[in-house]
Formats: C-alpha cells, structure tokens, sequence
C-alpha cells in the first residue's frame, strides 16, 4: 500500500509522537487552529495498527498522544454543564504546544546555522595545554572526586585490619615537601598507589590533607584520563621551572 | 595615548581563555576614561574584522574572545589533528533551545514541549557544560531545574541569551517553509 509506505519512510526522521502530529497535520494541509481531532486520531491509530515491530518506549509515547486526542474528541462530543462560563478549548492545550515546538525548531535552524559557523572558528581554548598533557585528554578533577577516592582507600585499609596507631607525628610541611619531592623525581603521583604505600593510618591522612592543600594552592593538579579512571597528580609546569 | 589603549585592550583579550567583558577591561583598566575604553575597543574589533587577518575578535557571552577565522578551519584542523568538531545531534540541539527559551525549567516542561523523554539528552549537555542545574523547583517531586551556561553563548555566539532567534526571524522561517509546501 503506498500510503502506509510514505509513512514508514518518513518515520525514520521522526523523533516524537509531536512529530508525527505535525506530519499528518501537514499531509492532510490542515490548519494548526482547527484539527479534525477524529481523522488525525484514525490515521494514528491505522498507524499503530500496521507497526509490527514495537518500540515499546517510543510506542507508548504515540499512545499516550492518541489517548490525549480522544480525550480532547470526547470532551468536545460531551455537552459539559458548564458550558456557559467559556470554558478553554480542550483542544488549545495541544495547539499551544505544537506551536511552540514548530517555534523552537524554527529556532534550531537559525541556531544550527550558527553553531556551523561558529564551529569553523578556533579559540585558544582548543590548543593543547602543556607538552606533556598532549597525548591524553585528561579531565580535572574536583577535591570532591579526589575525597571520594580516599574514602574508598581508606575502606581497603580498614580492611588490612590495622589495629595499632604508632604514636608518630607528622607535619604536614614536611609531607608536602615529601610529596612535591615525589613528583619532580616521579613526575606524577597515582593517587591509589601512593596511598596505598603510606605506613599508617595517620600518615595517609595527612598525606591526603596535604594534598588537598597542594591542589587548592595550584601547586599540583589532579586530572583524570576520563571519569571513573585514575586519579593521577602532576606538579603544575610553572613550578617545575 | 589612545593607540597604547588599543593595544592594551588587545593584549588582554589575548591572554583571555573565555569571553572578556567590557566591565572587566574597565575595572582592570581604572586609569582610562569609560568612553575611551568603549572606543578602542570598537576601533579594535573594527580593524580585526575590516583587515585580512587569520584571527579575528568576537563578541560572545558578554566579552570579546580571539578565534580564528572560520575560512582556515581546515589548516587548523590539520595542525590539531581533528577530524571534524561533533556538531549537536538534533535531538540534543531541539533539547537545548526548548531549555533556552523555557529557562528556568523542568526535565517535565522540556519532555512535553518536546513530545519525547528529553534525559538522554539532558545529560549530554550537561557533559558538555551547555546548560547546568540551578536548584530544584518547589513542588511535587522536587525536579532539577535546567539553565543554560556562558559556555551554550560562546557556543552559538551569541551575547546574551536576548540574541537567541527572535519572534520575527522565527517567523520568517516558518512562512518560507509552508511557502515551499
């Protein structure tokens, strides 16, 4: 059948069942103010009928709009007592959203335009940081992300069953010292791994606090290579120098 | 004097990462007359865009922004070695300018303008620092509430979020599509 074949075709660019309506008001060259709610809802429901292979998300989307259209019909159909007081359209709910949805892919146009043009445009944000972060797109990453991994560090400890705290103390001046020492002989430090190599409990968590305070005086920098990877902690270049 | 104003003006437009605004060159610039500051900046913006240069100033997000001209795309593309910039899906740029123009609002507003479950979408352009959550909305369930970022004005170079296609431009397009109907 031709018809329904036009139909299959053109469904491959649709996206919703707002789409679709749009579609079939255009096929049938209705006006958008004055839908024959009956008709669009029979050609929807054909529709439904012929699909076979059902996409049960996008199909119940397509019923969902059928449903909305009978209802419409219904209400329209049904004399209402109260009738006099000019109750709204029923029918005004949907054709204010089809026509902000035909406005905003208007709009999508003008911005695709846009965005085309403005895509061609380098800024200087696109230029590779330093020498040795060209090879990886790494993300900087939040003191959150880098709580978040000591929190699970801290859990595999406890699991090593660390029962005594050797009365040790340490300053924290001199673990910073230690760390950005690590890093100019090491060039970066792996978050888990030097954790993990720390001797106590206490010592960790000043190595930790110290980190923090490095990161927040943008002495180091902590970056990711994508989320969820590891946390890896580089000493920013100007000190280096 | 004023020529020095024009240069400075261009040097720290230069160092700029993102858009620099008039008001910053003015409060970094205090030594400087406001109108002076405005009319070197124009005279700047005028000679980049008036002499065959490679890079050009654009106003995006309220500030100017150094980018290179869009006719040398692809020698940049060969000296970064990119293929191509991902343009925004269809679905993600719909998604997005339903949020531009709605904003504030709602997973449920967007979803019902659009006909269609826009969460895929949302997150795409969260990831892609084009819009950001603001809060939550005082009523049942308490959904997020969307807005669009600096970065979605930079993206389209636009200034402010009034530069988005207007009511006429809209329209315009809409009569030539059902003309060609």
């Amino acid at each position: 059948m031709e018809h329904s074949q036009t139909y299959q075709i053109n469904l491959e660019v649709f996206q919703g069942p707002l789409d679709l309506l749009l579609f079939l008001i255009k096929k049938k060259k209705i006006d958008i103010h004055n839908i024959p709610i009956a008709s669009i809802t029979k050609e929807y429901l054909k529709y439904l009928d012929k699909k076979k292979n059902i996409n049960l998300e996008r199909e119940s989307e397509f019923l969902l709009m059928a449903a909305l259209l009978i209802h419409i019909k219904s209400r329209m159909l049904l004399p209402r007592e109260t009738c006099e007081e000019e109750e709204e359209d029923p029918r005004k709910i949907l054709v204010d959203r089809l026509l902000d949805y035909e406005n905003i892919k208007a709009a999508c146009k003008i911005l695709r335009e846009k965005e085309e043009e403005q895509i061609k445009k380098w800024k200087r944000t696109a230029l590779p940081k330093t020498v040795s972060f060209q090879e990886l797109d790494f993300i900087e990453v939040s003191l959150f992300d880098v709580a978040e991994v000591f929190f699970h560090l801290m859990i595999r400890k406890e699991k090593d069953g660390i029962k005594v705290i050797k009365r040790k103390d340490f300053s924290v001046k001199e673990k910073k010292q230690a760390i950005i020492r690590y890093l100019k002989d090491h060039s970066y430090l792996d978050f888990l791994e030097y954790f993990g190599s720390q001797k106590t409990l206490e010592e960790s968590m000043v190595a930790f606090f110290c980190l923090l305070e490095l990161i927040s005086e943008q002495t180091v920098i902590a970056v990711q290579e994508s989320l969820f990877h590891r946390i890896k902690v580089w000493l920013r270049s100007e000190v280096t120098e | 004097m004023k020529k020095d104003l024009k240069n400075i003006i261009e040097a720290l437009i230069f160092v700029s990462i993102d858009p620099l605004s008039l008001d910053k060159i003015k409060d970094i610039l205090k030594e400087f007359p406001d109108k002076e500051i405005d009319r070197a900046a124009a005279e700047l913006t005028d000679y980049y865009s008036e002499n065959k240069r490679g890079i050009t100033i654009i106003q995006a997000s309220g500030g100017y922004l150094f980018a290179t001209k869009n006719e040398y795309d692809e020698y940049i593309k060969r000296l970064l070695k990119h293929e191509k910039k991902q343009k925004l899906s269809r679905e993600a740029l719909e998604t997005l300018s339903t949020i531009a123009y709605h904003q504030p609002t709602t997973l449920a507003e967007i979803s019902a303008i659009r006909g269609v479950d826009a969460s895929h979408c949302l997150k795409t352009l969260l990831e892609k620092k084009l819009i950001k959550i603001v809060g939550r909305k005082k009523s049942p369930g308490k959904p997020l509430i969307y807005r669009t970022t600096k970065h979605f004005l930079t993206y389209f170079e636009l200034n402010s979020i009034e530069d988005l296609p207007s009511k006429e431009e809209i329209e315009k397009i809409l009569a030539e599509k059902y003309e060609e109907e």
